[in-house]
């Protein structure tokens, strides 16, 4: 009991020193910039984009998909910076010295991005709304709801295991980059992923966000939760398997960057 | 003389900077290509017309032209001081715009080469074309588009010196300028009072020509597009003048550049 308490402190204080000490855009200016005007120009260029390709009528499957894609920008730029950062800031020597619970330092590192990318969700898909006058009267606002945090675990989840390779690899954050922008082609944001070659259609439903986004949409379009609850069941399953992938990944490359001294080098 | 050999060296070190750089390579090859396959996909939903192809074509093109010209000036401020050496190139006797032509130029020059791989990608893999282009039209639009850039890299890059939010404000509204320039749709898709705002941006008329240049649809005004992208331009450039008036006495009174 004694040692569940201490394992609970340590995630605790660990959530919170990571809020304080690694958050680039704790500050007002980095808020509205990376949290603020990204997110939603990123949302206005796709709708903006999908409404002259395929016309107004479509706006709001542009808008939900990537207002959920933002999900991806918490939960895999989040944790995959703190472990980067770690080792920019010179602390990754420390933190892996340290006795503290492997997994529950590492699951600490996903929780706030997944709290901030429920926020860039609604603040996203609120300004969209009134921008673009979106009809959610039909919608089942709590299942929207729903989905959007079980997107923002999974997504996290595969941020767990793209930042296990943070341990290793000196340019994280060039990984982020390129697996935030690629959900953006293969998980059915802008166009169904029936669209897709075989192959990557596979891939497609490997991942975080495709299930999901598929449930939100029909959330949006008045679905209960009986009906989606496959496609939520499935996206749990997947983030699962991606944070539980990540943490072994995390143990084997620990070892190997202990041996190597890499989580010193920059 | 010495100018121009210091402008020469800054551009041939800013190069072989990019060379080596993985960051580079995201923001002139891969970033561009993952917007070119997105949006060719889109535009090419339910069986679109050639006319829209072409934003997808040369869009991701766009894309990292912008992308590079821009991050090459905010960087390499950002980073001389990061590494400390921001207050080193204001007390050498080199005025800063020669170290920053040369430093936007080398950004220029891979940001050109952008439009390769993205057109090779449309072709290959979307059998996308430019459907009627009319080269010296496209060549000259594209000249007056690397004009526009190379303006308002250089009016930025004084206001990254000045204040280090800024470079993150505009990281954050990348994808605005995205819009606002017609990069990848037409501005004419925009609210009236968004078309107002990228009426004063010179790269809005500039890749207005270029789009125009490879379809025979829609307006062709090229002549009065060049020359708002032009006039505009010279107007940034006469900012960029005050403010680089102002970045040397806020090195040489204040003495606060590094911590800005």
């Amino acid at each position: 009991m004694r040692r569940l308490a201490l394992e609970v402190a340590v995630f605790v204080r660990s959530i919170w020193l990571q809020y304080v000490a690694l958050f680039q855009w704790a500050t007002i200016n980095g808020y509205i910039a990376y949290k603020l005007l990204l997110p939603v120009t990123q949302i206005l260029f796709f709708v903006e984009l999908g409404v002259y390709a395929t016309g107004r009528q479509n706006a709001l499957y542009f808008a939900l998909g990537n207002a959920l894609q933002l999900t991806a920008n918490a939960g895999i730029f989040g944790v995959i910076a703190t472990v980067a950062n770690e080792r920019q800031y010179g602390t990754l020597p420390l933190l892996l010295a340290s006795p503290a619970n492997r997994l529950v330092t590492f699951l600490s590192r996903a929780i706030v991005n997944v709290i901030d990318g429920i926020a860039t969700v609604v603040v996203g898909l609120v300004i969209t709304v009134i921008l673009f006058g979106l009809d959610l009267h039909r919608a089942n606002l709590p299942l929207l709801g729903l989905c959007v945090v079980v997107i923002s675990l999974t997504t996290a989840g595969l941020g767990l295991m793209f930042g296990s390779i943070g341990l290793v690899m000196r340019d994280a954050i060039i990984l982020a980059n390129v697996v935030y922008y690629l959900l953006l082609i293969v998980c059915g944001i802008n166009f169904p992923v029936s669209r897709l070659p075989f192959v990557l259609q596979l891939v497609s439903y490997s991942l975080p966000l495709t299930r999901g986004v598929q449930a939100a949409r029909e959330a949006a379009a008045g679905a209960s939760i009986g009906q989606v609850s496959g496609l939520l069941a499935g996206e749990l399953m997947i983030g699962l398997l991606w944070a539980l992938g990540g943490y072994a990944l995390f143990r084997i490359l620990e070892s190997w960057a202990r041996r190597g001294g890499l989580q010193e080098a920059y | 003389m010495s100018l121009i050999r210091a402008g020469w060296r800054a551009f041939v070190i800013t190069i072989r900077m990019r060379v080596i750089s993985t960051w580079s390579y995201l923001s002139w090859l891969v970033f561009p290509m993952l917007f070119t396959i997105v949006g060719l996909y889109v535009l090419s939903s339910g069986g679109a017309s050639s006319s829209r192809l072409v934003y997808g074509v040369l869009g991701g093109g766009l894309i990292g032209y912008w992308s590079v010209a821009y991050l090459d000036a905010g960087n390499s401020i950002q980073d001389e001081r990061w590494s400390g050496t921001l207050e080193q190139i204001f007390a050498t006797p080199t005025p800063i715009w020669v170290i920053l032509f040369g430093k936007v130029c080398a950004g220029l020059v891979f940001g050109l080469v952008s439009f390769l791989p993205n057109a090779a990608l449309a072709y290959f893999g979307f059998h996308a074309v430019l459907p009627a282009l009319d080269p010296w039209k496209f060549v000259i639009s594209l000249g007056v588009l690397t004009l526009s850039f190379f303006c308002i890299a250089l009016t930025l890059a004084p206001l990254f010196a000045l204040w280090r939010w800024a470079f993150s404000m505009l990281n954050g509204f990348e994808l605005g300028v995205y819009i606002l320039c017609g990069f990848m749709f037409p501005i004419a898709a925009l609210a009236s009072w968004a078309q107002g705002v990228a009426g004063v941006l010179a790269p809005t008329w500039a890749v207005r020509a270029l789009y125009a240049s490879t379809v025979m649809q829609g307006p062709h005004d090229f002549t009065l597009w060049w020359l708002a992208a032009i006039g505009l331009s010279v107007v940034y450039l006469a900012g960029a003048y005050f403010l680089y008036g102002l970045v040397e006495r806020e090195a040489r009174v204040s003495g606060e550049l590094a911590l800005a």
